[in-house]
């Protein structure tokens, strides 16, 4: 059985019309070499290699888990909400991408976005942690969204807006929203591989 | 011979071995399909129209309740028919969701076909009967594992027959399977050494 998913990682300026289908395609790649690392390596460590820290004091796997599952806990609900109320259009085939989203993913994405951060209060993890729980929260996460993804395929998601989770005020496309969150994904998927 | 057919194959001479002529009719049947993660090849409450045979990948059966719990009932994957097979064969609606687990790739015949083929070919008919009977054999082993066996006979039975399991699918199902919540699951994998 073969279940090796190449990982395009697009790399190039995000344009501010593209295509729905390849960014789709893009994304659904990116979610799926996700879910694969967790279900082959991530879920069948031991609890000592995901709660240990990186060797330059830095986050262990779990916590770069908690943190990313913290951040699918605010979206998530909000792409299925805003996707669930939107009417099926299948004509709808290109998506636009605001200055707003092309910014946030591109110092997100770990090949473009060079620059430490450091993550918000909200979202740094507790000290203690259920890793084999991290673990598998990451997997439900990343299996709704891939049923999201499947969706976006069906509806005009243009129209779908997404609040910022440390700015409420500010707002993303849906595309851009999910780029962002699969981005972010990949960021710290990379980083806790590097514990590994 | 693509690797598929050659699967195929040696899996019905096993059941019920079929000559060169009647093999070819039977497999002139089987289209090639695909399907990504999560995705549900049958509803409940819908009739199976497919018989299914698996290239690739991992799928379930699953029944779910009215407080929307699951109940895994078996795994399908390489080299195994697939479906609803009740549903398929009775034209009732299936009481079943049948769905992948990864991305899956298949063989799948409309099972309309298949009964009219078996109509008029008796050893198509025997084939059918002859897996049917070798799916209740395993539905009846699966019985005495759900009452007699403990959660750890149950996890080393289900490594016995498909041992990297355990990095193919999210533990989760598997623990469905059993019938333990997920915490306990993470214990058995802990606990027991294969």
């Amino acid at each position: 059985m073969n279940f090796v998913v190449k990982n395009k990682n697009i790399n190039h300026k995000i344009m501010e019309t593209t295509n729905k289908t390849i960014l789709l395609n893009h994304l659904e790649n990116q979610v799926e070499s996700h879910l694969q690392q967790a279900i082959h390596q991530y879920q069948n460590l031991r609890d000592e290699v995901l709660l240990k820290s990186s060797n330059t004091g830095g986050w262990s796997i779990s916590e770069c888990l908690v943190h990313l599952n913290l951040y699918g806990n605010y979206y998530l609900p909000l792409f299925e909400n805003g996707i669930k109320n939107s009417p099926e259009n299948t004509n709808a085939n290109t998506i636009k991408s605001s200055w707003l989203g092309r910014k946030s993913v591109e110092t997100m994405n770990p090949e473009t976005g060079k620059k430490k951060y450091k993550a918000f209060k909200t979202y740094i993890p507790e000290t203690h942690l259920d890793a084999k729980a991290t673990v598998a929260e990451f997997i439900n996460q990343q299996e709704r969204m891939l049923q999201i993804l499947q969706m976006a395929r069906i509806k005009d998601i243009q129209p779908i807006k997404i609040p910022i989770s440390i700015a409420k005020f500010l707002k993303l496309n849906l595309g851009d929203a999910l780029r962002f969150l699969i981005v972010h994904n990949e960021r710290h998927i990379q980083q806790a591989n590097r514990n590994l | 011979m693509p690797d598929s057919k050659l699967i195929l194959q040696k899996t019905i001479n096993n059941i019920h071995p079929l000559s060169e002529e009647d093999f070819e009719c039977f497999y002139a049947l089987l289209k090639p399909f695909s399907a990504k993660r999560k995705e549900v090849l049958t509803l409940a409450g819908t009739e199976e129209k497919y018989l299914y045979f698996v290239i690739e990948g991992l799928q379930r059966m699953y029944y779910l309740d009215e407080q929307n719990r699951e109940a895994t009932l078996l795994f399908t994957y390489w080299g195994n028919f697939g479906g609803v097979l009740d549903s398929m064969m009775n034209h009732k609606p299936s009481k079943f969701y049948y769905e992948t687990l990864s991305p899956s790739s298949f063989l799948r015949a409309s099972f309309q076909q298949v009964e009219s083929l078996a109509k008029n070919n008796y050893e198509i008919e025997l084939l059918l009967r002859k897996g049917l009977i070798g799916a209740f054999s395993g539905v009846l082993e699966r019985l005495v594992e759900i009452q007699c066996f403990s959660s750890e006979e149950k996890y080393k039975q289900l490594l016995k027959r498909s041992p990297h399991i355990l990095q193919i699918v999210p533990h989760k199902y598997l623990a469905n399977y059993i019938g333990i919540d997920a915490s306990n699951f993470s214990k058995l994998v802990n606990s027991v050494k294969m």
